[in-house]
């Protein structure tokens, strides 16, 4: 199930969390390099395909690879951007043509598997979560399945972040994005027409009252989609 | 004259092979699929569900866009038919939702289908060799079960949503495939997103805003998935005929 597939990478998440403040990125690279069977997990914003804003990584070699493809413009992560699906390169050797800047130096550097996640959700486009390996090989269909719970958590954080939500006590990032239904993604649409903000912009106000509310983010979504709650743009400051 | 379930079939398939052209739009195929299902396969309902690599089905087109219904398909990621089909690989056949074995397995699920007005529920796996990528699940108002000769057709219509989702490049690598799911689930969300922008800008519902949007891709030959991406920048606006 789902559910419980999000519930343990959480829980592998927060256990890899001691000493970091709480809805921080670093604990989940961290738990990703440890249970994906790889040796280095990074999380990268993006704003559009060429800007590229390094968050947070679990190693110097992650780090580096990041650095590389923001110079070169090339590699997995790069090209996702525009698809929403994952990046699955098992060797990099063979494919030094497909990336001349960039996997030549990767593979000199120690990364033989490279594997980008883009973090999205439709319209809503935050970020990538990128894994490296320094042997060549496929990830199993079971880490498959892990690392895009990792990255759908990951696309959480990002967004409870804004909506200042994941450092406050009892925070859960589950039920949010990564298993809505349909009337969620309407719902979002439909208030970043009422606030004339961004599709982003409207997921965090609509999970930032969820969470004030605390009721389900189907429930929520499902009084604006009936139309039995709007939002307000925030009023002009008056001079 | 009245064309035969054969012919019909036939045809379905010609209009279908049309559609899958260079640059076609996966949801809309998928959609017209659902379409013809419920006509071909005489049922009242039908929706496309696709494995989203964590376990859980996610519906990436129905025959209708009914709430209620689509709740229903919905609702299977938890409990249902098209969960155990997807987990055996095999069709689930269920002629009467109320019986009480189907009750007792499935007791959720039951309660919803019955109440939405459904008796036969079936589901159909749709297969990548010996993985399971999604189901075809087909509702029925009547409890008369599923014709073996409607089975062999669901499970050719199936194959042909197999091929459109996955393209040819695609089979010979799982992973690859992975990540044509993950496109196609992704172009659903999009679309969900767009028919929310324009129901708000429209004053009209979600599902008024599904067909004007659908009118307006085939209208002016805009793959429906990139329309609503030029929706929800603002790029394209599409107006109200009313």
């Amino acid at each position: 199930m789902a559910g419980e597939r999000a519930a343990r990478v959480w829980a592998w998440i927060a256990a890899a969390g001691e000493g970091d403040p709480q809805g921080s990125l670093a604990p989940l690279c961290r738990a990703a390099a440890a249970r994906l069977g790889v040796d280095g997990a990074s999380v990268t914003a993006t704003s559009g395909p060429a800007v590229r804003e390094p968050l947070s990584a679990s190693d110097e070699l992650s780090t580096w690879l990041e650095e590389l493809l923001l110079t070169t413009g090339e590699g997995p992560g790069a090209e996702d951007y525009m698809f929403g699906s994952p990046v699955l390169i098992a060797d990099l050797e063979p494919v030094t043509e497909r990336w001349p800047g960039f996997a030549p130096a990767a593979v000199a550097a120690g990364a033989r598997a490279l594997f980008a996640f883009p973090l999205q959700a439709g319209a809503i486009r935050v970020g990538v979560l990128s894994l490296y390996r320094a042997q060549p090989g496929p990830l199993t269909s079971q880490q498959l399945g892990d690392a895009l719970a990792f990255a759908d958590i990951a696309l959480q954080l990002l967004l409870d972040s804004s909506a200042g939500i994941s450092a406050l006590a009892g925070y859960h990032p589950l039920n949010g994005l990564s298993d809505s239904r349909a009337e969620v993604y309407q719902a979002v649409g439909m208030i970043s027409v009422q606030l004339g903000v961004t599709l982003e912009e409207a997921f965090v106000r609509l999970r930032a009252h969820a969470f004030a509310a605390s009721a389900p983010l189907h429930d929520v979504a499902n009084d604006v989609v009936k139309r039995l709650l709007r939002f307000a743009p925030d009023p002009e400051p008056s001079t | 004259m009245a064309a035969t379930v054969d012919e019909r079939l036939a045809q379905a398939f010609v209009e279908l092979a049309d559609t899958l052209v260079a640059g076609y739009d996966l949801i809309e195929f998928l959609q017209t699929l659902a379409g013809r299902c419920v006509d071909l396969l005489e049922v009242d309902a039908a929706g496309l569900l696709l494995a989203d690599g964590r376990g859980a089905l996610r519906l990436v087109a129905a025959s209708t866009e009914q709430a209620r219904v689509v709740e229903l398909f919905q609702v299977q990621s938890d409990e249902g038919p098209c969960l155990d089909c997807y987990r055996s690989g095999r069709p689930v056949i269920v002629s009467d939702i109320r019986s009480a074995r189907a009750v007792a397995r499935w007791p959720q699920f039951a309660v919803a289908a019955r109440e939405a007005g459904y008796a036969g529920v079936h589901a159909i796996p749709m297969r990548l060799r010996d993985q399971v990528i999604g189901t075809l699940n087909l509702f029925k108002t009547a409890p008369d079960g599923l014709d073996p000769a409607v089975v062999v057709a669901a499970t050719a219509l199936v194959d042909v949503a197999t091929i459109g989702i996955l393209q040819e490049r695609s089979v010979r690598q799982q992973e690859v495939a992975a990540g044509q799911l993950q496109r196609a689930l992704n172009s659903r969300v999009m679309i969900e997103q767009a028919k929310g922008v324009l129901a708000e800008r429209l004053r009209v519902t979600p599902d008024e805003a599904f067909v004007m949007l659908r009118r307006y891709a085939r209208d002016h030959n805009h793959p429906l998935t990139e329309l609503s991406g030029d929706v929800i920048r603002g790029t394209v606006r599409i107006t109200s005929d009313k």
